[in-house]
């Protein structure tokens, strides 16, 4: 095991994703939400499997995937949910 | 290049996406919720619209490209990813902790409409990455 590379790429990530997007949708679901728990495994597994694709498929990705696309679709679905938390519908079960 | 196998694999993704995000599963804190008897339908609602939004915004973010310069550089591709996925679960960690946190000095309705406005401003966010690829 090489410690000095599992340590370098522990800090780069670290460091870039605090703050980051992702970390904001933490904060604002996991605190408003009704299982943190849902919140933080979900928000876990999506990132794993995003840096899982990016070690496995490598500089094909912006090949395969749609950028534009899929930042549009991430786009629609926090609007979604921003929605849902400022206007929430008043007969919900 | 986009292939065609990949757009059917993304409006599906959609689709379930917008299943999962359109039912009110998520109730806003401002109800009143028996927190213990959360049902297994709601868990796996939270979960899976917390894990596609958060898959998409994420796909060839940074994160991913400072992964795959590192695993194209090392050798050991296998310790670059349990690194950067260490990293990835304590950020998320990091970060609903002090969703929590915050949840517990904030009135429910200002953490709605605070958490809302956060959410807005991810899509905003997203919106400027868009224009700027």
């Amino acid at each position: 095991m090489d410690w000095n590379l599992l340590a370098l790429s522990f800090t780069a990530v670290f460091i870039s994703e605090l703050g980051d997007k992702s970390q904001l949708a933490a904060i604002a679901l996991g605190g408003s939400s009704s299982s943190p728990r849902a919140v933080f495994l979900g928000t876990a597994a999506a990132l794993l499997l995003a840096s899982l694709l990016g070690v496995i498929i490598g500089e094909g990705s912006a090949q395969i995937l749609p950028e534009r696309l899929v930042k549009a679709v991430a786009a629609i679905g926090f609007a979604l949910l921003a929605v849902r938390l400022l206007w929430p519908e008043k007969n919900a079960d | 290049m986009i292939e065609p196998g990949s757009i059917d694999a993304l409006t599906d993704l959609l689709l379930i996406f917008i299943v999962s995000i359109s039912s009110p599963a998520s109730q806003p804190t401002t109800e009143a919720k028996p927190a213990a008897a959360l049902s297994r339908a709601a868990f796996w609602r939270i979960f899976s619209s917390t894990f596609i939004t958060i898959f998409l915004a994420e796909l060839g973010d940074k994160t991913q490209v400072t992964t795959l310069l590192m695993s194209a550089q090392s050798q050991a591709p296998l310790v670059v990813f349990l690194g950067a996925g260490t990293a990835l679960v304590t950020t998320s960690l990091i970060g609903v902790l002090l969703g929590q946190w915050l949840a517990r000095r904030v009135s429910p309705a200002t953490l709605d409409t605070a958490a809302g406005a956060m959410l807005l401003g991810i899509t905003v966010w997203l919106l400027w990455d868009i224009a700027h690829l």
